[in-house]
C-alpha cells in the first residue's frame, strides 16, 4: 500500500540532531543550583543481618550534608504488585552483595565517595544461598521470610492432554539447556535527579520533582509516592533522553528513590549517578535458567505434546520475577501449534542481584532450548529443520491451547524470506567443513494485554493541541528511550491529521504535562501508545475537518488532508498536483527555515479577505477550526480488547497480547575445530512488525535485537563466584565490539494487523530469541556439536568437538559438559579463607571449621 | 569513580623528572598515557601522594634510527605512532603484529611503549572497586595477606598481559633505565620477575626511558597470536609472539614468547632447538607449541578457564611458527 | 587538594579554570564547563563515551588529567557541527539509523570524524577496525555503516571545499 505520506517512510528519529550533536540532556547532564551529589554505600555481605549503622563519623565530615539510611524509607515496595521485597535502602537485613545500605549527600563527588567510607556497619551474616537448586532446599534463613524454600512463585499449568500427546508421538527429545545470566549494559548509567521545591507559606518540603533515567516515570512517580509518603500529585516526575534501556530501567532502581530521600533530607538537590559497577548490581537482567525440555513429534516433524520444567535464579528481589517465570511458560504457545503443553516453573530467591525484564522478556532462554531441541529432532527425523517449522505453523485466525488469542502471522513468509535469501536449500548441509547455516523463529508480544496493576485504565493516552500558529503538539506519557517511541508517534500523528511531520512536537514523559501511559516496556508502545496516537489524532481532527467542509462549502466526507494541504475531495482537484515546488512555502515555514512568523502572519491576514475556496493550506483550515470551534485538542485511549486478555487460570494474565510480532533468522557461521572460536557469518533475519511505520527505525530494532542476541549467544555472562559478580565492567562483561559484529540482514515482512496502528505491530525485542539457537543450530550444522549451554564460548565449543572427537579430556569447563549440563559453573579460585582487611569474612570456613552454613558475628 | 587525591608532577626533562623523583623518593607514581594507571587509581588500587606526568618530557617520544643501527623508540612514544610506523612495519613486524593488537585503536593513540612494557599485573580478584575487594578480603597484591586464586598461596598470580612485551623479547630487545645514579641498559626479557606483585626490576625512583631493537633481528619475520574474547578492547587471556630469520626455507634463529599467562612474559627455553636448521612443519611447530604450553601457568586470574588458556598457548604457538615461517 | 589555574584550549576558545589536579578532563567538561556532549559510560576506559580529540587525535577524556591537556586543543562533540547546521556525518547518522538511545554516539562522532579525515576511502575493514574503539548497545553497528558509507559517497561526489566532518 503507497497511500500514506508519512508512515512507512525512512526518516530520521525527530530528536536524532540532538544526539549526535552532543546537545540532547540525558539526567546525568542536567543540573540544578545548590545541587549535591549521593553517593551509595552498599553490602559487602550475600545475606546478613544489620545490627547497627553509624553515620556520626561520616555526617561530621566537611562537606556533607546529609547521610540517610533504611529507616529514612522503611515502606517496602516493588514493580509488582505480588513483589513489594524491596526497600530503597536496606531495613534489616542485606541480601546480595552489592545490595543498598546508606546514602551520603555531598557537595562533591569525592567527598562524598569518602564519606561513604566512614560509615559504620555492624553485620551478623547468615548463610547465603547462590545456586537456585541449592537454595530451593533452604528451610531455614530464608532470603525473604514470607517465600518458602526461597521459591518466589512456581507455576504448573497443564493445557490439553499430555500423557495422549505424548502417546501419539512417534519420537520424543528430552534435554537439559542452561542459559547463564546476561545484562543490559545499556549504555546509560542509572541516573537520578531529585528536588523538593519549597512550600511557599510553610518554608517546608514542598512538591517533588524527579528526573530520572527511566522507561517507565508514571510506575515510578506511583513507587515514590507509596515510599515517600506523599500524594502521586505532589510528585512530578521528568525522563530527560534515556541512553537505552533494554529492561533495566523498567522498574523502580533503588536510586530512583535513595535520591529523593536524600534530597529530603538534605533539603537540597541531589543527583546520584550509578558507577558502572553499581549497574551491574543493579542488574535486573535475564536470569541464568535451567530448562528441562520434552517434545513429542509424529514422523513428519508436527509437534504432538510438549513439556517444560524451568528454574530460574532470580536473585534476592522479586522484581519482574513473577512475570518473567509466567512469560516463559506462556510463550511456549503462540508461536506453532502445539495441541498438548505442561509449564512447570519456578522463580528462586538466591543472595545475588535481583534479575528482572530483559529484552525479550521470559522468552529467550526456554527459545533456545526450543529451538534447539526442534532441531536435534529434525537432524533425528531427518527432516529439513526449516521444513519441520513449516509443518507446526498456526492457521489463524486462532486461540492457542493456552489461551493467546493469534490473527496477524507473518511466520510463514518470514521462513520463506530467509530461506531464500540465504541461499538454505541450495547450501544447508553442502557447505565446506567447519561453516554452516541454522534456523530458528521467535515472537513475543506487542505488550501486555493486562496491566501490572489491574484496573480499567486505558493503558495509553495522548492529548494533541493545535494552536493558531499550525503547530501540533502531541503531550504522551510513552517513554522514549532510543527506540523511537517519539519518532513513530510523531509520524501516526502527522499521517492522520495531512500535515508535515515538522509541525508536530512530541512532548513525552512528563507526569505533570502528559497523560499517563503505562511506559516502554513488553514491547507495548507502537501498538498501545500508537493506537492512542491514532485516535487522538482523528479526534482533533473533527473538528478540522468540519470547518474546513464550511469554509469550502463541501461535507466533511470531502474533505482530504493530505501533505500539509487540505481539500475538497468532491471536486476535480481530487487529484491536485502537490509538487515539492507548490508546497515548499509551507514546508519551510512549519520547519522554520525562513522568516515563518512573518509568512504564517501574512497568511492569517489574508485570509479573512479570501472567500469561499476548494483548498486552503494545513494552518487556514486549523485557524479556521481554532474561530469555529474554540481551542483545537483531542484525546485518543487505547485498551488492549477484552479477546485477547487471555485465558482465565491462575497466571493465564501473562502472555495475551493484543497482537504478536514473528521472526525467522538463519545464521551462517564458521568453527576453528582448533580454537573453538565462532565466527558468525552474517545473519539474515525476518521480522513480520505488522506494518513499518519507519522501515529504518524497524530495521534499527530488529538488526539491535539480533545483534544483543548473538552477544548472549557468543560472549557476554555475567560470571558468579559465592554470590560475587566476577565481571562487573564493560571490560570484563564483553558487549560486541564492531569488530566481531557480523552483517545482519533485516527482511521486513508486514502482515497488516487488524488491530494495530495502521497495522503495525512490535519490532524492538521479538527477534532477539531466534538468534542465539540459530547460532547454536549453525554450529552443529558446522562441526556436529551440540551446545546446550548459553553463551557458547570458546572453551566451551573446543571441550564439546574434543570430546566428540575422543580425544585426552581436558578440563577447560569445570565439570559441567556443555553438551549435557546439568549444573551452573563458577568461575575458579575461592572467596573463603582467611584474610585480612576491614572486610574479613567471619564465615570463612577455615575459621569456622565448616561449611558457609553456620551463623557467626562481627568482624575482627 | 573520582581519583583519589595527589599533587601533580608535569617535570619538561628527563633531569626534571629525575630530581622530582629523587626528591618524593617512593611517594610518585609515574604516568604516561594513563590508560593502565588511571582506571587502577579510580578503583583506589594506587593512592599515591604524587603523581609525575611524562607527557611534557618531549625527549622520551619518537622513533629514530639507532647510533649502532637498529631503532631506538622514546618510552612516550604511542603505540599507535609504532603501529603506524613503516620501518616498524618492515623490518621489526612481529612488533607491528602485536601493537595493532593492543586494546583499542583509540586506546592505542593514548597508551604509550613504555606503559605497555610496564603494564600492572591482571587479575579478576584485583582489578575491581574498593567495596568489591572489601567483599571478599583483601589479596596479597594490595591491602592482605591472602590469594583468592590460589587458597592457602603466599604467591601472586596476577598475570602480565602486555602484548609488546613478547614480541619485543623475541627481537632481542633492550630497555634503558633512568635512575638517580645515571641510566643502565637491561635486555628486556631480563626486565621481569614473575611475581605478580613484584612485577619488574624496576626500582621505585627509576624511569624506563627508552627501547632498543637491535639491527641484528631486523627483517626477522614474526608473528603474534592473541587470544580474547572481543576483536578489539580486550586484554589478551594467552599471547604467543614467534620471530625467526630464515635462510634457503630453513630456520636460521627463532625466539618464542608467550605472554597473559604468566606474572610475567617469558621466552620459551629451548624453542630452537626444534626450530633451528630445519624447514618448519605442523609436526615441528606443534612441538613448539608443546615447550610454549609448558611455559604457561595460567590460573583463574581472567575470563576462560586456565586449562582453556593453556592449550590456546599450543595452538597459538604452533599457528605462530607457521605462519611467521610463511610470511 | 588546593585547586590550581589552568588554561585549557576547548574547541577554539581559551578556558581559564581553577581545578583540583586530581580531576579528569572529562569531568572538567561536563561538570565546569557544561559540555555535556562527552559521557561518561564505564568507569574503565573501555567503552568510548566519552572520546575528545586532543590536538587532532581521539582519545578518553574520562583516562585524562585535565591539567595535563594544558597547552593542547581539545575538540569535543560541542565543537562538531557547522555553524550553520549539522555536520554530514552528525547528518548521516541521524538518516541512517546510526544512532539510536544516542548515549554513545557523540563518542562515535570523534572516532568517525578522525576516520575520514585520515582516510578518505576506508574500506569496511577498515572502518569496523576505527569503530571499534567504541561500544554501542543499540544498533549492532549495521546502521553506522550505512551512515558512513553514505559521507564518504557524498563525499567523493562532492567538490574538496565540502570536506565531509570537518568545518
Amino acid at each position: 500500500m503507497t497511500d500514506f505520506s508519512v508512515i512507512g517512510k525512512s526518516i530520521a528519529m525527530v530528536d536524532a540532531a540532538g544526539k549526535t550533536t552532543g546537545a540532547g540532556k540525558y539526567t546525568d547532564d542536567l543540573s540544578l543550583p545548590g545541587m549535591l551529589v549521593g553517593k551509595i554505600l552498599h553490602s559487602v555481605y550475600p545475606h546478613a543481618r544489620i545490627k547497627r549503622i553509624d553515620t556520626s563519623r561520616a555526617k561530621a565530615l566537611d562537606g556533607v550534608v546529609a547521610v540517610v539510611t533504611g529507616a529514612d524509607a522503611p515502606n517496602p515496595y516493588g514493580i509488582l504488585p505480588v513483589g513489594h521485597d524491596e526497600t530503597a535502602l536496606a531495613v534489616e537485613k542485606v541480601r546480595y552483595v552489592g545490595d543498598h545500605v546508606a546514602c551520603v549527600a555531598a557537595i562533591s563527588e569525592e567527598i562524598a565517595e569518602n564519606a561513604i567510607e566512614l560509615i559504620d556497619v555492624e553485620y551478623e551474616l547468615l548463610p547465603a544461598y547462590f545456586d537456585p537448586v541449592e537454595s530451593m532446599k533452604a528451610e531455614t534463613d530464608l532470603i525473604h521470610e514470607n517465600r518458602a524454600h526461597n521459591i518466589e512463585k512456581d507455576y504448573h499449568h497443564v493445557f490439553g492432554d499430555l500423557d495422549k500427546g505424548f502417546a501419539e508421538a512417534d519420537y520424543i527429545a528430552e534435554g537439559r539447556y542452561l542459559a547463564n545470566e546476561v545484562t543490559h549494559a545499556a549504555m546509560e548509567p542509572h541516573s537520578t535527579l531529585a528536588n523538593f521545591e519549597l512550600d511557599p507559606h510553610t518554608g517546608k518540603l514542598g512538591r517533588l520533582t524527579v528526573w530520572s533515567s527511566t522507561q517507565v516515570p508514571y510506575y515510578l512517580q506511583h513507587k515514590l509516592s507509596l515510599v515517600l509518603e506523599m500524594p502521586m500529585s505532589q510528585i512530578r516526575v521528568i525522563k530527560p533522553l534515556v541512553g537505552g534501556g533494554f529492561g533495566g530501567k523498567s522498574e523502580i532502581i533503588p536510586l530512583e528513590i535513595i535520591a529523593a530521600v536524600a534530597a529530603r533530607a538534605a533539603r537540597a538537590p541531589v543527583k546520584i549517578t550509578y558507577t558502572r559497577e553499581e549497574v551491574f548490581w543493579a542488574h535486573r537482567g535475564r536470569p541464568r535458567t535451567i530448562i528441562d525440555l520434552k517434545t513429542g513429534v509424529k514422523n513428519d516433524g508436527r509437534m504432538t505434546a510438549v513439556a517444560c520444567k524451568v528454574i530460574q535464579d532470580g536473585g534476592a528481589y522479586c522484581s519482574y520475577g513473577v512475570v518473567t517465570i509466567l512469560y516463559s511458560g506462556a510463550l511456549l504457545g503462540a508461536l506453532y501449534d502445539i495441541p498438548n503443553i505442561r509449564y512447570d516453573g519456578y522463580r528462586v530467591l538466591t543472595n545475588k542481584p535481583a534479575c528482572g525484564a530483559m529484552r525479550g522478556h521470559g522468552t529467550v532462554n526456554v527459545r533456545f532450548a526450543f529451538e534447539s531441541q526442534m532441531d536435534e529432532i529434525a537432524a533425528k527425523l531427518k527432516l529439513d529443520p526449516a521444513e519441520m517449522r513449516r509443518v507446526n505453523l498456526l492457521k489463524p485466525p486462532t486461540v492457542t491451547v493456552n489461551g493467546l488469542r493469534v490473527l496477524s502471522y507473518g511466520l510463514p513468509e518470514c521462513i520463506d524470506q530467509v530461506v531464500t535469501r540465504s541461499g538454505w536449500k541450495e547450501r544447508k548441509g553442502k557447505l565446506p567443513k567447519g561453516r554452516g547455516l541454522g534456523v530458528a523463529c521467535s515472537h513475543y508480544v506487542s505488550g501486555a494485554a493486562n496491566s501490572i496493576i489491574r484496573s480499567d485504565m486505558p493503558h495509553s493516552t495522548v492529548n494533541i493541541k493545535i494552536d493558531r500558529d499550525g503547530s501540533v503538539v502531541i503531550y504522551t506519557g510513552a517513554s522514549e528511550i532510543g527506540q523511537g517511541s517519539d519518532t513513530m508517534t510523531a509520524q501516526v500523528v502527522a499521517e492522520v491529521l495531512g500535515c508535515e511531520i515538522a509541525r508536530v512536537n512530541v512532548i513525552a514523559a512528563d507526569t505533570d504535562l502528559t497523560p499517563i501511559d503505562l511506559g516502554s516496556y513488553s514491547s507495548r508502545v507502537t501498538f498501545m501508545a500508537g493506537n492512542a496516537a491514532l485516535r487522538a489524532a482523528a479526534d482533533v481532527k473533527k473538528n478540522i475537518v468540519s470547518a474546513a467542509a464550511k469554509r469550502m462549502n463541501c461535507a466533511p466526507e470531502d474533505v482530504i488532508m493530505r501533505n500539509d494541504r487540505v481539500w475538497n475531495g468532491g471536486t476535480t482537484l481530487s487529484d491536485y498536483d502537490f509538487t515539492a515546488s507548490d508546497s515548499l512555502g509551507e514546508k519551510e515555514a512549519a520547519r522554520g527555515h525562513v522568516d515563518g512568523q512573518i509568512l504564517r502572519g501574512s497568511v492569517l491576514q489574508t485570509r479573512k479577505e479570501d472567500g469561499p475556496k476548494d483548498h486552503m493550506s494545513f494552518e487556514e483550515a486549523v485557524v479556521a477550526a481554532i474561530d469555529f470551534h474554540g481551542a483545537l485538542t483531542g484525546t485518543g485511549s487505547y485498551a488492549p480488547p477484552a479477546a485477547a486478555r487471555g485465558g482465565k487460570h491462575k497466571g493465564g494474565g501473562v502472555g495475551p497480547s493484543p497482537a504478536y510480532s514473528y521472526s525467522a533468522q538463519v545464521a551462517e557461521v564458521s568453527v576453528d575445530e582448533d580454537t573453538g572460536e565462532v565466527t558468525v557469518h552474517k545473519v539474515w533475519a525476518a521480522h513480520d512488525c505488522g506494518r513499518a511505520l519507519n522501515p529504518v527505525a524497524v530495521e534499527g530494532q530488529v538488526i539491535g535485537s539480533v545483534w544483543m542476541g548473538l552477544g548472549q549467544a557468543l560472549e557476554e555472562e555475567i560470571v558468579w563466584k559465592d554470590g560475587l559478580l566476577m565481571n562487573p565492567g564493560l571490560l570484563e562483561y564483553r558487549s560486541p565490539s564492531s569488530t566481531e559484529s557480523p552483517e545482519i540482514e533485516c527482511i521486513i515482512v508486514e502482515s497488516i494487523d487488524p488491530e494495530g496502528p495502521f497495522g503495525a505491530k512490535e519490532a524492538g525485542e521479538g527477534s532477539l530469541a531466534a538468534t542465539i539457537p540459530a547460532i547454536s543450530n549453525a554450529i552443529y550444522d558446522a562441526v556436529g556439536v551440540r551446545l546446550r549451554e548459553s553463551p557458547f564460548t570458546p572453551e566451551r565449543v573446543l571441550a564439546a568437538l574434543r570430546a566428540k572427537k575422543g580425544m585426552k579430556r581436558i578440563e577447560m569447563t569445570e565439570s559441567v559438559d556443555p553438551t549435557a549440563p546439568e549444573k551452573f559453573r563458577e568461575h575458579g579460585g575461592s572467596l573463603w579463607f582467611r584474610g585480612k582487611g576491614p572486610m574479613r569474612h567471619p564465615l570463612d570456613p577455615a575459621r569456622q571449621g565448616t561449611n558457609a552454613g553456620s551463623p557467626a558475628g562481627g568482624g575482627d | 569513580m573520582s581519583l583519589p587525591s595527589f599533587q601533580l608532577l608535569r617535570p619538561k626533562t628527563l633531569d626534571e623528572a629525575m630530581a622530582l623523583m629523587a626528591k618524593y623518593d617512593g611517594q610518585v607514581k609515574v604516568v604516561a598515557g594513563g590508560t593502565d594507571l588511571l582506571p587502577s587509581m579510580k578503583q583506589k588500587l594506587f593512592t599515591p601522594p604524587y603523581v609525575l606526568d611524562l607527557r611534557g618530557i618531549s625527549e622520551l617520544r619518537g622513533i629514530r634510527s639507532g647510533a649502532g643501527g637498529g631503532v631506538e623508540i622514546g618510552v612516550l612514544t604511542s603505540l599507535s605512532t609504532i603501529e603506524h610506523a613503516l620501518p616498524i612495519r618492515k623490518d621489526y613486524p612481529v612488533l607491528y603484529e602485536a601493537v595493532k593488537t593492543v586494546a583499542s585503536p583509540v586506546l592505542r593513540n593514548m597508551g604509550t611503549i613504555g606503559g605497555n612494557l610496564c603494564l600492572d599485573t591482571r587479575c579478576l580478584w584485583y582489578n575491581q572497586s574498593l567495596l568489591w575487594r572489601k567483599s571478599c578480603g583483601f589479596c596479597l597484591k594490595k591491602d592482605g595477606d591472602l590469594c583468592h586464586v590460589a587458597p592457602g598461596g603466599k604467591f601472586c598470580w596476577a598475570a602480565f598481559s602486555g602484548d609488546t612485551p613478547p614480541a619485543l623479547m623475541c627481537l632481542g630487545a633492550e630497555i634503558e633505565i633512568a635512575g638517580p645514579t645515571g641510566t643502565r641498559r637491561t635486555p628486556l626479557s631480563e626486565f621481569y620477575v614473575n611475581d605478580g606483585i613484584a612485577r619488574l626490576h624496576l626500582a621505585e625512583n627509576e624511569i624506563v626511558t627508552r627501547v632498543y631493537l637491535p639491527e641484528s633481528s631486523a627483517g626477522w619475520r614474526g608473528s603474534y597470536q592473541k587470544l580474547r574474547v572481543r576483536g578489539s578492547i580486550d586484554y589478551p587471556l594467552a599471547g604467543v609472539a614467534v620471530a625467526l630469520k630464515m635462510r634457503a626455507g630453513r630456520v636460521e634463529a627463532v625466539r618464542v614468547a608467550i605472554t597473559a599467562v604468566n606474572p610475567a612474559p617469558f621466552l620459551v627455553k629451548d624453542a630452537d632447538a626444534h626450530l633451528v636448521g630445519v624447514v618448519p612443519t605442523e609436526e615441528i611447530a606443534g612441538w613448539v607449541g608443546d615447550l610454549a604450553a609448558s611455559t604457561a601457568k595460567p590460573l583463574t586470574t581472567s575470563a576462560l578457564t586456565p586449562e582453556y588458556r593453556r592449550e590456546m598457548v599450543r595452538v597459538f604457538a604452533k599457528r605462530a611458527v607457521m605462519s611467521a615461517a610463511a610470511n | 587538594m588546593k585547586k590550581e589555574l589552568i588554561e585549557l584550549r576547548i574547541n577554539g576558545r581559551t578556558h581559564e579554570l581553577a581545578i583540583e589536579p586530581n580531576k579528569l578532563l572529562l569531568d572538567v567538561l561536563r561538570q565546569d564547563l557544561g559540555l555535556t556532549g562527552s559521557k561518561r559510560a564505564c568507569d574503565d576506559s573501555s567503552c568510548g563515551s566519552c572520546t575528545v580529540q586532543v590536538d587532532g587525535v581521539p582519545m578518553l577524556s574520562c583516562t585524562m588529567l585535565a591539567a595535563s591537556c594544558e597547552g593542547q586543543e581539545i575538540t569535543t562533540v560541542e565543537g562538531l557541527a557547522d555553524h550553520d547546521g549539522l555536520a554530514a556525518l552528525q547528518k548521516a547518522y541521524g538518516d541512517f539509523g546510526g544512532a539510536q538511545c544516542g548515549f554513545c554516539t557523540p563518542g562515535f562522532m570523534m572516532t568517525v570524524r578522525w576516520l575520514l579525515a585520515n582516510n578518505h576511502d576506508p574500506s569496511e575493514q577498515e572502518i569496523r577496525e576505527a569503530l571499534s574503539s567504541n561500544l554501542c548497545r543499540c544498533t549492532g553497528y549495521s546502521q553506522m555503516y550505512q551512515a558512513i558509507r553514505a559521507v564518504i559517497e557524498a563525499e567523493q561526489k562532492s567538490t574538496p571545499t565540502e570536506m565531509v566532518g570537518a568545518k
